[in-house]
């Protein structure tokens, strides 16, 4: 997965592209606006990691017009002002995600990986978190070379929370997502399907990977690394 | 001491003075005047009759003059002293509020408005070093931000069995510049007085548990959202309120042993609790922590105090407060009702 950091400050953006190519990304880094549409003219990202102030101008606003005009990868906004209006101005501009510096390369790296699992972005055949794999258009799941049976609504529901895996999803979205406003959701009925789904990955071998966060959601995680 | 500097004390012992040389001079005078008169009555009658002189020209002229005279000093005294009395028990009530304060001048006495003014142009004096202070303080962070992400960028790196533990103290380090920056932001808000809206109270409890839940899950702790039939509302900042919540989780966090389970509950009434595992804070020990931002032991060393100092900043800003439970290891945001 290639990816485009663009940041002013040169030894920063080294070390972070250096984090991110030691977590298997492919890194390019612009350390101006006028260098990243450089770059992005001439390849093609996965995913972009931006900087808010540089010296030719301020990331949101850059973000915001070149969303108008061009197909653009999803965004990860890093911003220092750990102020709270600017969190939000950056997520109105179009940034898909943000995070305030100095960031740790981990977090960076799985929220980078939580973006690419999201729907619509560029093809993605299969989703794996771990050991589980999700291939899209079959809609079936395996764990390692082991198949797991999912009724329809048991891979919507793995499928989603693959997609989000490492981040809690709310209730509200997994009823949004699995019922559509016709069909009554039964309190009982998303537990009925967590648990089943929850007793197919054990017997794949995929143990405590499914958590139950009461009274907010779940959330899949990727117990290996 | 508190005999010279009581304005009425002294009045009543000057009163009581003017009264008694009074009292002695009118005496003399009657005693001179009369003496000759009654040189030739019999001792008896002489008795009878100055005592009657005595009543009519001293100790009557005393009483008429100096009883209205003294009650009159006495209550315009304590007129006078009411608006500073008043005053005083206002400045007392403002605890925690004290930023933008003033002494309301307009029912203050001629003779005090030299004294309140000088206060309130140093209370002003006082904000505005505040302001700069804080102001200091949020560049500082700032400016922190940058060589602190280079310092854990590079330790990131570095492969060695040192690295991890440096990485937590960097962490650290971080979590105590994101709270010092907070602050600035609140109290910055506060000044600017930033229009409230309506905030569900579970909407925001419910945002802040899912994205603390990862974190604590990989902690080996787990954490769960209660929330009864009725959904709180409060007028308040959504973001300031998210952020005093996620406060009281860390601290939650830093106090419940390994596996155990933090409980975010939400009401009764506009409140949001939040329920841990450890020993419980006593009520003085939480106001230890958030007036002078000391640790208590109940916490560890990477800014609790300041964390909690922070929550009561937030809620003193909704008007709410913030408060302990130790019996049952609650910490309770309270927010007023709507």
């Amino acid at each position: 997965m290639r990816l485009l950091v663009i940041e002013d400050n040169a030894r920063m953006a080294a070390l972070v592209a250096d984090g991110l190519q030691r977590r298997n990304f492919v890194c390019d880094v612009a350390h101006s606006l006028t260098a990243a549409e450089d770059a992005m003219g001439g390849a093609t990202y996965d995913a972009i990691v931006l900087d808010l102030g540089l010296p030719d101008g301020d990331g949101t606003d850059w973000l915001t017009s070149r969303r108008k005009y061009h197909e653009m990868p999803p965004a990860i906004m890093l911003t220092a002002r750990g102020a709270l209006e600017d969190r939000i101005t950056g997520l109105d501009a179009g940034a898909d995600d943000y995070l305030v510096k100095p960031v740790e390369i981990d977090e960076l790296a799985a929220r980078i990986r939580a973006l690419l699992r999201r729907p619509g972005v560029r093809i993605q055949p299969v989703i794996e978190v771990g050991r589980l794999y999700f291939d899209v258009a079959n809609r079936t799941a395996r764990a390692g070379d082991q198949e797991i049976d999912l009724s329809r609504r048991e891979a919507d529901l793995l499928e989603l929370l693959m997609r989000h895996a490492g981040t809690v999803v709310h209730r509200a979205v997994i009823e949004n997502a699995l019922y559509s406003f016709s069909d009554p959701v039964t309190p009982n009925a998303i537990e009925a399907t967590i648990s089943r789904v929850r007793r197919k990955l054990e017997d794949a071998h995929v143990t405590g990977a499914l958590h139950t966060v009461r009274g907010v959601g779940y959330m899949l995680k990727d117990n290996g690394a | 001491m508190t005999d010279r500097r009581s304005v009425s004390r002294r009045l009543k012992r000057g009163l009581g003075l003017i009264g008694l040389v009074g009292t002695f001079l009118l005496l003399a005078a009657v005693v001179f005047f009369y003496s000759f008169t009654f040189a030739h009555l019999d001792a008896q009658a002489a008795m009878a009759r100055a005592s009657r002189e005595m009543l009519e020209h001293v100790a009557l002229p005393v009483a008429i003059l100096m009883i209205p005279v003294t009650v009159l000093v006495l209550r315009v005294i304590r007129q006078a002293f009411r608006p500073l009395e008043e005053a005083a028990a206002e400045i007392e009530a403002v605890q925690g509020h004290e930023r933008g304060f003033r002494i309301d001048n307009s029912q203050m006495p001629t003779e005090a408005l030299p004294f309140t003014s000088a206060v309130n142009d140093l209370l002003a004096r006082l904000d505005e070093a505040a302001k700069r202070q804080e102001a200091f303080a949020a560049d500082v962070a700032h400016e922190l931000g940058t060589p602190l992400a280079l310092l854990s960028l590079e330790l990131d790196r570095l492969e060695h069995d040192d690295a991890e533990r440096l990485k937590k103290d960097v962490a650290a380090m971080r979590r105590l510049i994101d709270q010092l920056m907070l602050l600035a932001q609140i109290d910055a808000d506060a000044v600017a007085q930033i229009p409230l809206a309506q905030i569900s109270l579970s909407d925001v409890a419910s945002d802040v548990v899912g994205a603390a839940a990862p974190a604590i899950i990989a902690g080996g702790k787990t954490i769960e959202l209660v929330t009864g039939i009725h959904a709180p509302v409060t007028r308040g900042r959504r973001e300031a309120i998210s952020a005093a919540l996620r406060n009281l989780i860390e601290n939650a966090v830093r106090v419940t042993p390994a596996g155990g389970a933090i409980q975010v509950l939400v009401g009764p009434g506009a409140s949001i609790s939040v329920r841990d595992e450890g020993p419980g804070l006593p009520p003085d020990r939480l106001r230890n922590l958030v007036q002078r931002h000391r640790r208590a032991d109940h916490a560890s060393k990477d800014g609790a105090g300041l964390g909690l100092a922070i929550v009561e900043r937030i809620m003193a800003a909704h008007e709410g407060t913030l408060e302990t439970d130790p019996d049952r290891h609650e910490l309770i945001l309270r927010f007023p009702e709507p």
